[in-house]
């Protein structure tokens, strides 16, 4: 009996892990270390401007290395499984396109863990290595300014992906070796409350938002926006990462009266915090932040993210060319809907080539010198100008979610300021 | 709002009792606290998922092709972790559960990806009571929880087995000295741990969604109900679980939502002062 019944269990468990398998392996290959150059692609995708030669030939010779620091392992590791699957498809679509120089490039991940420390470690390591032209950091504002004096260390380009106001003045005024590639969540937030009071009519609004540093920073820039136009916040709660149950966050809310919710957090609190609104009998509107419209998001909370409205730098279905022919490569490639952090790496690797390409060698100094010279480069999230290292990007859009679909309002955009 | 908070803080804090009656199996068999029971909530969470949105089974085939599964699980647990440092100290197997959990928490995201996942509620739609709008699934969550809790403590207290698991729990050299397989009956205790945490994975799933850190907040959630109910006892599990649970659903909208967690500690203090062996603990002093 004892024999028959661990056979059982252990047929049940095989089967389990079986099911899994074709998965387990897509998604293993997507998160291994790029080690090796892929300048063997068939395929370019459509729309594809690759940041240098015109050339169709393929690229020869050393490998042009650029860092990138992402969490591959721990709680935020989603963003490092659409990093390495982006990588995956810009180095093929670079390296087939001639690569930069004539030399192919190759992108080298380190596991930042998705702590500031983490993030430390990883870019001390690639930035020790001299083959490493440049370094894109986290996607997290906080891990970028953790690495920001690493970055005047060795003064070494360095893009990082965070959005906050922040890091973006970092970038502007104490490290001309750091640049700020998202639109800033100042842009954002201040374009989703002027549509929400002025095309919408609403006048009372609830914030919950997470506490972690970059959720936080929208919440205090959503208040700030509608202070704008004589509102305040009829309550604003906060909650801590990783927090499940929101009852009684979304209680708070209820006995507030307001006609409008706020959001600010991560995909999954995002979803979770959706759709509890939603079962606990809130229709409001729901005003969020990037991860509010995210593919994770909306597949996740389905029918409760209608009338849901955000300001997000990127949706899949965006009208930009390259980015929609990116994210129909993604999905084409991975089978899923290509995330935020996916097209970002794009955009990251695409204009650190370009910077190279127009500096004409891999001199860390002279790639530097090269990206400040970027003022319209059309990337596949927003064009670019970097002639301050702050706030390069130039928009994002404005996206309200029906019938699970993200459908763009508008598009924003933002003058860059050059003193 | 009210009623509104009592329901989600039941329906939390059973879960919490659930992860901890699990842990509290483990700690009376072997004397060692599993720092990787939460890591089977998660792992129960995405077997359900594999049977239910892959191999498209009803839920609750699903929820128990899943259990029986983190069976399975809980004894390779036992093998690989706990039995070949039986002999040794127990630093050595609190870290060697510490590096499971770790293990685990990675290999999931291996074998399921890092996107997080959902599945089929057990009971779709919500119910209005009074001004509360309740999710059904709360109400399964409670009322799933609340029959594996008693069949528990049946088979614990009314069968052979269970008197087995009893008697190994309380002195495995006496046990083995009646004949009494211990190493059947451990297995068999982190079997039905792994088992009863997995469907708790399972049942909050739905509402909470699945990624593969899903049990590191709720397993220590579930160690402050262990303390909080006593060291080593299944109701005082329990009872801390729906203590943990209600703190943090009452304490969130009435003192501070920021501070949940600090709540369940300062309130798991202020009981340790009154009782510092817990609720259900036994006094232990030592004898002059």
């Amino acid at each position: 009996m004892k024999k028959v019944m661990a056979l059982v269990m252990a047929a049940l468990l095989v089967l389990g892990l079986a099911g899994c398998g074709s998965k387990e392996e897509a998604e293993s290959k997507g998160e291994e270390k790029k080690t090796t150059q892929a300048a063997k692609s068939e395929t370019k995708a459509a729309g594809d401007e690759t940041p240098s030669s015109s050339s169709s030939e393929e690229a020869s010779g050393d490998s042009i290395k650029i860092g990138l620091t992402t969490v591959l392992t721990g709680d935020r590791s989603l963003e490092g499984q659409y990093a390495s699957n982006a990588v995956k498809l810009i180095e093929e679509e670079i390296n087939g396109a001639g690569g930069v120089l004539g030399r192919p490039v190759e992108v080298v991940i380190e596991d930042a863990l998705g702590t500031d420390v983490g993030a430390v470690n990883a870019y001390r390591k690639l930035a020790a290595d001299e083959d490493i032209v440049a370094i894109i950091g986290p996607d997290s504002s906080n891990d970028g300014m953790a690495q920001s004096p690493s970055a005047l260390e060795f003064k070494i380009l360095t893009t990082a992906q965070g959005s906050s106001p922040t890091l973006r003045d970092m970038c502007n005024n104490d490290n001309e070796w750091l640049f700020q590639l998202r639109a800033c969540d100042e842009t954002l937030c201040a374009a989703l409350i002027k549509y929400a009071v002025e095309e919408l009519g609403l006048k009372s609004f609830a914030i919950l938002h997470d506490t972690e540093t970059s959720s936080a920073d929208q919440a205090r820039l959503f208040t700030e926006a509608l202070a704008a136009y004589d509102i305040e916040p009829e309550v604003v709660v906060p909650f801590t990462t990783g927090t499940k149950d929101f009852s009684s966050q979304i209680a708070q809310v209820q006995n507030s009266g307001a006609e409008a919710i706020i959001g600010a957090a991560f995909q999954t609190e995002a979803a979770i915090l959706v759709t509890q609104i939603r079962s606990m009998g809130m229709d409001v509107p729901i005003l969020g932040s990037n991860g509010f419209a995210d593919p994770v998001t909306i597949q996740l909370a389905g029918d409760a993210t209608d009338d849901v409205y955000c300001a997000s730098a990127w949706v899949p279905n965006t009208p930009n060319p390259k980015g929609n022919a990116f994210a129909a490569k993604y999905q084409e490639t991975y089978g899923e809907e290509c995330g935020k952090a996916a097209a970002q790496i794009y955009d990251h690797v695409s204009i650190i080539c370009e910077a190279i390409e127009r500096a004409g060698s891999t001199d860390r100094a002279a790639v530097r010198d090269a990206m400040n010279t970027i003022d319209s480069y059309e990337g596949a999230i927003t064009t670019y100008d970097c002639r301050t290292n702050g706030d390069c990007g130039r928009g994002g859009l404005l996206v309200r979610v029906q019938d699970q679909k993200a459908e763009i309002i508008a598009e924003i955009t933002s003058e860059k300021v050059i003193d | 709002m009210n009623l509104q908070l009592l329901i989600s803080g039941v329906s939390m804090g059973i879960v919490y009792g659930l992860i901890a009656m699990g842990m509290v199996l483990i700690f009376r068999s072997v004397g060692i606290m599993n720092f990787a029971q939460g890591e089977f909530l998660m792992f129960g969470g995405y077997f359900c998922y594999t049977y239910n949105q892959i191999f498209r089974l009803p839920i609750v085939v699903s929820l128990i092709l899943a259990s029986l599964s983190m069976g399975v699980v809980g004894v390779l647990f036992m093998r690989s972790s706990y039995w070949p440092l039986r002999r040794a100290q127990a630093k050595a197997i609190i870290v060697s559960a510490m590096g499971a959990s770790i293990a685990f928490k990675e290999g999931a995201r291996l074998i399921w990806g890092s996107i997080p996942v959902s599945m089929d509620r057990v009971v779709e739609g919500t119910v209005k009571v009074g001004t509360a709008s309740v999710q059904w699934q709360h109400i399964a969550i409670i009322g799933t929880s609340a029959v594996i809790m008693v069949a528990v403590y049946l088979l614990l207290e009314k069968t052979f087995i269970g008197n087995i698991m009893q008697a190994t729990a309380q002195d495995q050299y006496m046990a083995s000295l009646t004949g009494i397989p211990v190493v059947f009956s451990i297995g068999l205790t982190f079997a039905l741990s792994a088992m009863i945490t997995g469907v708790g994975g399972g049942l909050l799933a739905p509402i909470f969604f699945l990624n593969n850190v899903m049990g590191a907040t709720a397993g220590s959630k579930a160690f402050a109900a262990i303390v909080i109910g006593g060291f080593g006892s299944v109701q005082g599990a329990i009872i801390g679980g729906l203590i943990v649970g209600l703190v943090e659903s009452f304490g969130g909208a009435y003192i501070s939502s920021t501070y949940q967690l600090v709540l369940i500690y300062v309130v798991l203090i202020a009981i340790l002062m009154i009782r510092p062996q817990g609720i259900f603990g036994e006094k232990i002093q030592e004898k002059a």
